[in-house]
């Protein structure tokens, strides 16, 4: 999986750790570190969550446009 | 808030913890196998219960090293807090516990009729501290690689 580059761009755009992420959203740290990295696909449920944290849509944090 | 199950793991922790779990048990059933293939052959390696004991408790601490070494050992709320003094206070706790009960029924009869050329006993013991050995090198790495 590709790195999640628009999550990690949004988070510093908030200036927010993947701690802070971590303990607003529920999870640990490694969770939020391993979707940034594209290790971990999370459920629909935890990208809204993440969302609602750092203000964006569901569109802007984790859709990704086809390079084709 | 992601709402947490029962046991507070969050979804990642929990398909790791799944994961491990599901290859804990083929182990297990590989190892138990091979043993009954050496049985079969001849070769005894342990006396009949200990054997299976020796494999489940190797098996049990590979699992637990490994649920720790992925993060999948304690929910996020519990990694917060740092029960270090607790788990040490619990575990000398237990040692002196477990001293007591064996000085206090260690003279009682019918331990003594065990038979004293079985090492089995010396046997489990040596593959549980190994494996509490394991797990505590796996948690200090884990903690220091958090830092």
């Amino acid at each position: 999986m590709v790195k999640n580059l628009k999550l990690k761009s949004a988070r510093a755009a908030k200036d927010m750790s993947q701690k802070d992420i971590a303990e607003a959203v529920g999870v640990t740290r490694q969770t939020i570190n391993a979707i940034e990295n594209g290790d971990y696909n999370p459920s629909i449920k935890l990208c809204i969550s993440i969302c609602k944290v750092l203000g964006r849509s569901l569109n802007e944090i984790f859709w990704e446009e086809d390079n084709d | 808030m992601i709402k947490s199950d029962k046991n507070g793991l969050d979804e990642m922790q929990k398909a790791i913890r799944n994961k491990i779990g599901n290859q804990s048990f083929m182990l297990v059933s590989y190892l138990l196998l091979l043993d009954i293939g050496l049985y079969g052959f001849g070769v005894r390696w342990l006396a009949y219960p200990v054997n299976v004991m020796v494999i489940i408790i190797v098996c049990m601490s590979i699992y637990l090293a490994r649920i720790i070494a992925h993060n999948s050992y304690l929910p996020p709320q519990s990694q917060k807090s740092k029960p270090i003094v607790w788990l040490a206070l619990i575990i000398i706790f237990a040692v002196i516990l477990a001293i007591a009960v064996a000085m206090f029924y260690g003279k009682l009869a019918f331990l003594q009729t065990v038979n004293n050329s079985d090492n089995s006993a010396i046997i489990l013991f040596i593959v549980s501290l190994i494996g509490l050995v394991i797990a505590l090198i796996v948690t200090v790495i884990k903690r220091n690689d958090n830092k």
